[in-house]
């Protein structure tokens, strides 16, 4: 059986450079991948262009979100002792995304570092919110209430805010708030995102313990000297700078967070400490994967990765619901 | 390599119901040409002295259309406009000075009724419920036609001359246009090849005026070579593999927009240091009359730069 999970996990590393090289060979030009390598970064070829410019940042913020979205998930559902935990459903993405869509469209600040942070701090306030709302050790349906009704509110927001920007285009753009996208991205935008997330996965790494101990009751927390608020601030302030600066950049791009931690829980043992790296793993494995197949869709528009992840999300949901029907935990 | 060629096309005249500038399907506009042309026939039959009269004597002008807003603010004494649409009280629209007087009004026949204007000038889609009212109530209406190429440009400042009589700007303007459409356009195999890169990635095609005007001035519109009718969409991986000698930015906005991403990557920066760029204005997409004059003398002199380049 050990070895069964181990295998898999080694199978989901090694799927990642495959994933790689698919999104780098996938675009509506056809190029030469070996001789845009051997080009090399400041070659001004066409090619060498395409690549080093445009498909590598690409699918480099594809597995930077991803994998901040994986671990965001995993740390909100150890936190939360919740399955149905999850950045996008519970209103942290749209708290970013407010944050995100005030500073970009009322001309705060169209680059800079005051973008993530700002979207860190909508995504702190949403996060705690649903957590100060839903209380200590919360039931499924109510966490779920309280992170809806803050996901509506502030989705509301997000669309007013939007309605009475200056720019024309600001209401259709709604979509990819909603959805997110990883189009026309350039490495300024992988480069304001990662140190954020960075930051992020660190408080996520130094609270693994505390999940761990959280996993068997909030007492029992207590007893093993993990009292107070330090902890779960650190937890709050983790998700919220994975997830803020993702969304900051990408859009809310929703059921990574969900479904990656349900899919590698059983992988890790149960254990929410090492559930966050094999999370962030699966989430940057599963993102590049949705990227791929936008990229390889025929159409008028690109097909949004937010849709993409959801088609992937929903059946999970149904399957959750069976499973719970048949007389499983949720 | 694909391009994508979009199903829709575009509404160069922004509704003054709504604000942004929404789409209207291609077929439509075939089906709006045959009733452009069935009215402009009626019309000729049914009311010769009309159409035909020139309205110089007119003394209380008003507009239905956004383009008409800005022609009349151009090329007409403020006194004798009593009413332009809302949109021209906005600032992304606005190009002309804007009298206080002015009543922006937003389409609606009851809003012009007591304004007792004896000439209201409406374009060929938007507002025809308030213009058929207005007619039904005895007033004054002129559709003035759209312009979506320099045939139709040159049919529309026509038009306009003869509803508004002689004005001296419309006349000048006129007559540049002829001046630069006179000139044969310069098609060599050599010519320097341009691609437009609109927001959200739009290009423009053969059939657009867009396209007339960079060929016009002696350039080879490579969308349009690619296949794209009317409108498509080019991604920044096709930009750079097409290898435009011009690359050609839509609109000054200033305002973020996601919309805007592909033209402020870092990609094209090697493009906006060498000069190689040239932007469009963004009257252009609602209003050529302001503007086609002009932005086909300065592409033909970017061309001269760019074939006199080494």
């Amino acid at each position: 059986m050990l070895a069964n999970r181990n295998l898999i996990l080694l199978l989901i590393v090694c799927t990642l450079p495959i994933a790689l090289i698919a999104a780098l060979s996938s675009g509506p030009v056809s190029i030469n991948l070996v001789a845009a390598i051997a080009d090399g970064w400041h070659s001004d070829s066409s090619d060498a262009v395409i690549l080093w410019q445009l498909r590598l940042p690409r699918a480099v913020l594809a597995i930077v979100v991803g994998a901040a979205l994986g671990l965001g998930g995993a740390a909100m559902q150890g936190m939360l002792r919740n399955p149905l935990a999850e950045p996008a459903l519970l209103g942290v993405s749209s708290g970013a995304a407010l944050a995100a869509i005030l500073v970009l469209y009322y001309g705060a600040a169209v680059s800079g570092y005051l973008l993530p942070l700002l979207a860190i701090v909508g995504a702190l306030l949403a996060v705690g919110s649903v957590w100060l709302l839903a209380g200590h050790g919360a039931s499924a349906s109510r966490l779920v209430l309280a992170g809806v009704a803050i996901n509506a509110f502030l989705s509301a927001l997000m669309a007013l805010a939007l309605n009475y920007a200056p720019s024309m285009f600001a209401m259709q753009e709604i979509v990819f708030w909603l959805l997110g996208s990883l189009a026309n991205r350039g490495w300024d935008q992988v480069l304001l995102a990662l140190p954020f997330i960075v930051i992020g996965a660190i408080f996520l790494f130094l609270s693994r313990n505390y999940l761990r101990a959280l996993s068997l009751g909030e007492a029992s927390a207590a007893s093993l000297g993990f009292s107070g608020r330090r902890y779960p601030l650190l937890v709050l302030f983790g998700i919220a700078f994975a997830v803020g600066a993702s969304v900051a950049v990408a859009g809310t791009i929703g059921f990574i967070g969900l479904v990656v931690p349900h899919l590698m829980r059983p992988l890790v043992g149960q254990d929410p400490g090492r559930l966050l790296w094999v999370s962030a793993l699966a989430g940057a494995l599963l993102l590049l994967l949705a990227d791929v197949l936008v990229l390889n869709t025929v159409g008028a528009q690109e097909l949004r990765i937010g849709a993409v992840t959801a088609f992937i999300g929903a059946p999970f949901f149904f399957w959750l619901i069976v499973r719970s029907r048949q007389g499983g935990n949720l | 390599m694909i391009w994508m060629q979009l199903k829709e096309g575009r509404a160069r005249y922004p509704n003054v119901t709504g604000k942004s500038l929404s789409g209207i399907m291609n077929s439509y506009r075939e089906i709006l040409i045959g009733l452009r042309r069935l009215l402009s026939i009626s019309l000729g039959v049914l009311f010769p002295a009309m159409v035909s009269t020139p309205a110089s004597a007119q003394e209380r002008i008003a507009s239905l259309n956004l383009c008409m807003d800005q022609l009349l603010l151009q090329w007409v004494a403020p006194e004798k406009i009593v009413s332009v649409t809302w949109l021209s009280g906005e600032k992304h629209y606005r190009r002309a000075p804007l009298p206080e007087h002015l009543y922006l009004n937003r389409a609606q026949a009851e809003e012009l009724l007591p304004l007792k204007p004896d000439l209201v000038l409406t374009g060929q889609y938007g507002a025809q419920r308030a213009s058929q009212r207005l007619e039904q109530l005895g007033l004054r209406v002129i559709r003035i036609p759209d312009a979506y190429n320099l045939a139709q440009l040159q049919q529309q400042l026509s038009s306009l001359q003869q509803a508004l009589g002689e004005l001296p700007g419309l006349r000048q303007q006129r007559g540049k246009l002829q001046a630069l459409l006179e000139q044969a356009p310069e098609t060599s195999s050599d010519n320097p090849r341009a691609l437009i890169l609109s927001a959200n990635n739009i290009t423009y095609g053969d059939g657009m005026l867009e396209h007339e005007l960079l060929t016009r001035a002696g350039f080879t519109n490579l969308a349009a070579q690619q296949g794209v009718q009317q409108l498509g969409r080019v991604s920044l991986e096709q930009v750079i593999d097409s290898q435009p000698q011009l690359l050609v930015f839509y609109g000054g906005e200033q305002d973020f927009a996601i919309a805007h991403l592909a033209e402020r990557h870092p990609v094209l920066r090697e493009y906006i240091e060498a000069g190689r760029v040239y932007r469009l204005p963004q009257e252009l997409g609602f209003c050529p009359a302001l503007a086609a004059v002009e932005v086909l003398q300065q592409l033909m002199e970017k061309r001269k730069e760019i074939v006199g380049q080494p």
